[in-house]
């Protein structure tokens, strides 16, 4: 490709520098002025204050530093220099200032654009067991299957980390089996155990726990369970014992329950489960730590996904007035977990783990969802076979290639399909087939090829395939559709009008929630709520069904503001949330019953957006308190996109004072020490305004016997006086969030880390996002319309 | 491998599932594999294990005088009291590779106790250590064994926000470093290890193995092969991504060969774990189970153990310490703090006792599994509330046949690499090497006794 045709391509994504955007005062500040002004007073040859030296840099052509420079830009940005207490231009000159250095750094970069370079990208787990699901129309779980990713950047999808391993080998071979199998379905396959366990004791059963169990139940569990044959299985109900160390009785057995089990909604049978003990103070007998394995049932079932449902009768007329019903759960709950002796109190029984076991007697199932995706021919007679598995085989690896197979390539997965048929028969071949295609690196690997005709050093349009790719994985964490493939497959993914057309359709489609969790979840570390442990002792209220109950509205959250196509500010103070019963309790909204989660505007101005649900609370706080370190340190990283700067090597131990009182208190005690306060003085601030909640999120006015203070400031010295002022001036900063929130979803696109060189893209994205009025939609178009995901850069 | 209810709950075991799975094995019954086998080398078979936990010790209990004659048990180490006669405890260690002021001692802590190597600063690209001391072992020792070591770990290895700023999470997901480039996922889902160890047939039929067997070799064959025709359009570093896979394909056939060769060998009969136990102890305890497993069938001979990791927020309420690990280890000096993480540390003591005391009951050629056996035990941080990567506290638990003489507390001289003891491990592992990591000679302790 010439240059010419180059910048000729480049205009017509829109991704050529434009000057227009800006503000005609950057082109009258001189920054050489403002740096010797403002700047030099410390960054200078001597002090050399941050390890920057401005004394002598270069200010005409900026692009030589440009690495310094971005780094001044994100910082200015914040505000957060010059420091407090030291003289700063006026306003629109310091705007002007950010801006000339900006159209400085635009420029240059213009003359010599880099697009960067991802490497080879293998999938992750998340992509593998979506690509599955879309591919064999199969769901698996992939935590069970392959190991952990790496992260990079505060991502797994980040290309540099995803290494292999011998290990990460032997279970992509073992996954490929048991997939294959799955999908096919074998009917020599072994019964297996799986289990599914409920959080032990700390998941309160009292009440309706999902929407898929009966009206009037209570507890148990709800399960989606994939049945790999036609054939018998068995459902074990287990309960839950009164301790783990101690004994091993089931708890709640002197009061008769009905246990109710369904598949996919049909009563599969009602148990009629304890009520023989006379007397609480019985002793026990060893048959109480037994009876609960009568607990089974043998049903036949077609094979494929089904809906499990195991619960209780919520009966609660014969414990009347021989004591307390139920223990109250929001006082009592996750701390019984901890000490659950049979004469605690009387508590209901509940559901420790059900057992899905089988098949026995299998059969070859003749039509689950997998099988009808993958026999799209079904041979009748002996000379039809091998057609037929050439039309499957080539079929299923023209999607999982995610580009035209080759000849080559179909003749490697037919000689897999011809040793299965000799051992077996059709499916069997078939089977094997799929095991080889499983482990393809073209299946394991996203990999984008260099056109052998561009220069080393030099970036090109990356094609309609990998692009189509680049889409799907961005926006589904999985592969594309037969409907973007077939565009891509004919060249036509960019034209302006189809690819936007496309992007459109994508977020449309119900796979782009895989956003939510992927992206949203690990940029602002809600996915760690899942694993975050709070302390029973300081928390006692703290319960499994909280814990659901925070992902749940984080997710329904964030859903909404994405189909209802928000600004995208509007996560900071969004005036409405979605809660439960369980939920509602905990925020102190009233008049909300059910497990159903509803949208409801928020009664008043304590929490509002993200900064007020109980996830982001939860997981920036410790187990035991909270944190204005970690709740600072969040905002920063994630929100203003300037992480904390490190924390020094040998941090002197406090002096061996006793401090007592809030935790403000005691954090300014700690600041009053000069190495500590050089770097918490930023940090803590911000971290207060989070103080009116505690390290689960809910509201208070007093911490450690004195009023909470939630009062602060933000870098560039704005100050707030309480999680609603400080909502607002974060909002007011907008720019540095729109920077950071730019700069964390391209690093999530691109599957890399975002460099300096990104960075006139980013700018373009944010201007362009801006003027098409700041929406989710906006921000991600422009995203997938950039330089950096549109292009590459041949390596040199 | 004791199969009780004590040991391994309900849960985790695979029952009734109708089709005939022996009794468990019970170690005492049965004696190593190895004892069985004729071995083609004359040489004993030699193992070995290290196991990492975060953060440091309550040094105020820990240190403690220079006893050559003897070791004076501290509280800490107390749960290894049975076995004083392979204990070496050893102070003046320093692991140089951790220290620096840019922040990330977590990271660079435990990526240098075991590669005595400084971790790259960076969050993505270029991560860099050094090939870890249970890796070099591992190459010299995989030619026999269907796998080269396990890798295991207790916490998962998919947090977030747990890392260092500037540290990739690499760091503190592993501490198995198979090349400076290449850090080893470590497992903590007991199933998995299993699964490693025995592949996905729960059938111990050597007929229904081999044709397992046979197809996995197939299709690497067949995917290597693809695989040479693949390199055009890639760049240098894209290439050796390739290679990486390419290098696995390559272990995991070798293993899958020396698997089709000893297919006749018959295994014991054992229940596949179900999942992660619920407690701390249940799930360490079925690890080491495991990991006895492994070295009694001879599967491998090296491991890798996080038993705990840097910066972890791990509480252990079971035991009275609800606070997380890594605030509480930040302990200011306060002594209710200090007897906490002392109670912490002994906890994890008395889990390696528990594998010591299973190795030493074990019997192996002429004596015991311990004979044959190096553990080292120890964290890359001694006082948590400095961060100090100085006099790490270290244990080092040697079987007979290493000819190390035990009950000792070696004190070395101040500003000694911990990597001078590592590379003395390996001379006695009969591995000698020029050097390791930052090393600047052997531990002259250790040797000639």
């Amino acid at each position: 490709m010439s240059k010419q045709l180059f910048v000729t391509i480049l205009v017509g994504l829109g991704i050529a520098f434009s000057g227009t955007a800006y503000l005609n005062a950057a082109e009258e500040i001189s920054p050489r002025t403002i740096i010797d002004e403002y700047c030099v007073r410390c960054h200078n040859n001597q002090l050399k204050t941050g390890n920057l030296v401005l004394e002598d840099i270069e200010t005409e052509d900026m692009v030589k530093n440009a690495e310094v420079w971005e780094k001044i830009v994100k910082k200015l940005h914040t505000g957060a220099m010059p420091p407090m207490g030291v003289p700063r231009p006026d306003e629109s000159t310091y705007k002007g200032f950010i801006e000339a250095i900006e159209l400085n750094l635009d420029q240059g970069f213009a003359k010599n654009p880099n697009p960067g370079r991802t490497l080879i990208h293998r999938l992750n787990r998340v992509e593998y067991a979506n690509v599955i699901r879309d591919l064999l129309d199969l769901s698996i779980d992939g935590t069970a299957l392959l190991p952990a990713d790496n992260q990079g950047y505060g991502f797994d999808n980040i290309a540099d980390v995803l290494t292999v391993s011998p290990g990460l080998l032997e279970r992509y071979l073992l996954a490929a089996k048991k997939i294959s199998r799955l999908a096919v379905g074998d009917p020599t396959i072994r019964p297996e155990i799986t289990t599914y366990n409920v959080p032990y004791l700390t998941l309160v059963q009292d009440d309706r726990i999902s929407d898929d169990l009966p009206f009037g139940s209570r507890g148990g569990i709800s399960v989606q369970h994939y049945f790999p044959v036609d054939g018998k299985y068995e459902i074990n109900i287990r309960m839950q014992r009164h301790s783990l160390n101690i004994g091993n009785e089931i708890r709640g057995l002197d009061v008769v329950n009905k246990i109710d089990l369904r598949l996919d909604g049909e009563r599969l049978k009602v148990f009629e489960f304890g009520g023989d003990r006379e007397y609480d103070d019985d002793p026990y007998t060893e048959q109480e730590d037994i009876a609960d394995h009568i607990l089974n049932f043998e049903f036949q079932v077609k094979a494929g996904m089904h809906h499990v449902g195991v619960a209780f009768d919520r009966d609660m007329w014969y414990v009347e007035g021989v004591g307390m019903a139920t223990l109250p759960p929001a006082s009592d709950g996750y701390a019984s977990g901890v000490k659950t002796e049979q004469n605690y109190g009387r508590i209901n029984m509940g559901v420790d783990h059900i057992e899905v076991v089988g098949p026995f007697n299998g059969t070859a199932p003749q039509n689950s969802a997998s099988r009808e995706r993958i026999f799209i021919c079904e041979p009748q007679n002996a000379s039809e076979e091998t057609p037929c598995a050439q039309k499957i085989l080539s079929t299923l690896a023209n999607r999982a290639y995610r580009r035209p197979v080759t000849e080559t390539e179909i003749q490697a997965l037919m000689s897999f399909y011809a040793t299965g048929r000799e051992d077996g028969d059709f499916n069997v071949g078939i089977r094997q087939g799929l095991v080889r295609l499983l482990m393809d690196p073209d299946f394991l690997f996203r990999i984008e090829r260099d056109p052998t005709s561009i220069q080393p050093g030099q970036p090109y349009l990356i094609s309609d395939l990998e692009l189509a790719s680049r889409l799907s994985f961005f926006l589904w964490s999985s592969i594309p559709d037969i409907q973007l493939l077939e565009i891509a497959t004919q060249g036509k993914l960019q034209e302006p009008a189809i690819f936007e057309n496309e992007v459109r359709r994508m977020l449309a489609d119900k796979r782009s929630n895989a956003l939510l969790n992927n992206f949203f979840g690990q940029w602002l570390l809600v996915r760690n709520m899942a694993a975050h442990r709070p302390d029973p002792l300081s928390f006692p209220e703290f319960d499994e069904n909280l814990r659901q109950a925070f992902q749940r509205e984080t997710e329904l959250f964030l859903q909404s503001q994405l189909k209802e196509d928000r600004h995208v500010t509007e996560i900071l103070n969004a005036d409405y949330t979605f809660v439960n019963e369980r939920l509602a309790r905990h925020y102190g909204i009233p008049n909300i019953y059910g497990n159903h989660f509803r949208k409801v505007m928020l009664p008043n101005n304590q929490r509002a957006g993200l900064l007020g649900q109980g996830s982001v609370l939860a997981v920036t706080s410790y187990a035991d308190r909270t944190s204005v370190v970690l709740r600072g340190k969040w905002v920063m990283e994630n929100l203003l996109g300037v992480p904390p700067p490190p924390p020094p090597a040998d941090v002197p131990p406090l002096e061996n004072v006793e401090v007592k009182g809030s935790l403000r208190q005691r954090m300014e005690m700690h600041r009053k020490n000069p190495v500590c306060a050089a770097c918490h003085s930023q940090l803590d601030p911000m971290g207060f305004a989070f103080e009116n909640f505690d390290g689960i999120g809910k509201w208070r006015e007093i911490d450690g016997g004195t009023a909470v203070d939630a009062s602060g400031a933000l870098l560039d010295g704005s100050t707030f006086t309480n999680p609603a002022t400080f909502r607002e001036a974060l909002v007011h900063k907008s720019d540095a969030f729109m920077g950071s929130l730019t700069e964390k979803l391209l690093t999530y696109a691109l599957g890399r880390g975002v460099e300096y060189y990104d960075m006139p893209a980013v700018r373009q994205i944010i201007r362009d996002t801006q003027s098409a009025g700041n929406q989710w939609s906006a921000l991600i178009l422009n995203i997938v319309k950039s330089m950096p995901f549109q292009m590459r850069r041949v390596e040199s | 491998m004791i199969i009780t209810k004590k040991h391994i709950p309900r849960r985790t075991i695979l029952r009734g599932i109708g089709v005939s799975l022996a009794l468990p094995l019970l170690d005492s019954m049965v004696p190593a594999f190895t004892a069985l086998r004729t071995t083609a080398a004359a040489t004993p078979i030699r193992r070995f294990g290290a196991i990492y936990v975060g953060m440091g010790m309550n040094m105020n209990i820990w240190a403690q005088p220079n006893i050559e004659k003897g070791l004076d048990l501290n509280p800490i180490l107390y749960p290894m009291k049975a076995f004083k006669d392979r204990l070496l405890v050893l102070s003046g260690l320093d692991s140089n590779e951790a220290s620096g002021i840019d922040g990330g001692q977590h990271p660079r802590m435990q990526t240098s106790w075991l590669t005595g190597a400084r971790a790259k600063r960076t969050e993505g690209t270029d991560i860099r250590a050094g090939t870890s001391l249970d890796q070099i072992v591992a190459r010299k020792f995989e030619n026999e064994t269907q796998l080269a070591s396990l890798e295991l770990a207790i916490e998962s290895t998919d947090l977030l926000g747990t890392c260092s700023l500037g540290y990739s999470c690499a760091y503190n997901n592993t501490i198995s470093w198979r090349t400076p480039t290449t850090p080893l996922p470590m497992e903590n889902n007991p199933k998995n290890v299993f699964e490693r160890l025995f592949g996905s047939s729960d059938s111990t039929d050597p007929k229904v193995r081999l044709r397992e067997i046979k197809t996995d070799h197939s299709v690497l064959d067949s995917v290597t092969e693809k695989i040479a025709s693949f390199q055009r359009g890639l760049g240098s570093r894209d290439r050796t991504r390739v290679e990486e896979y390419v290098d696995a394909i390559r272990d995991v056939e070798r293993r899958i060969q020396m698997a089709e060769e000893q297919v006749g060998r018959e295994l014991p009969v054992v229940e596949r774990p179900m999942g992660i136990p619920a407690t701390y102890e249940e799930h360490v305890k079925l690890m080491f189970d495991l990991q006895m497993l492994a070295f009694q069938t001879d599967l491998t001979r090296v491991f890798g153990f996080l038993m705990g990791r840097e910066a972890s927020v791990r509480s252990y309420p079971e035991i009275g310490v609800p606070d997380s690990h890594h605030p509480l280890s930040h302990h200011q000096n306060n002594p209710e703090k200090l007897a906490r993480q002392a109670k912490l540390n002994t906890f994890q003591m008395q889990q390696l006792a528990y594998f010591v005391e299973k190795l030493q009951a074990t019997p192996d050629g002429d004596g015991s599994m311990l004979d044959h056996t190096m553990l080292l035990y120890g964290s890359g941080m001694s006082d948590s509330n400095l961060h100090l990567p100085k006099n790490l506290p270290t244990v080092l638990v040697s079987g007979k046949g290493f000819h190390i003489k035990g009950n000792r507390h070696v004190n070395c001289p101040a500003g000694t690499p911990m990597a001078n003891l590592q590379m003395t491990m390996l001379e006695k592992l009969g591995l000698p090497v020029e050097n390791f990591g930052d090393s600047n000679g052997n531990l002259n302790l250790l040797t000639g006794i």
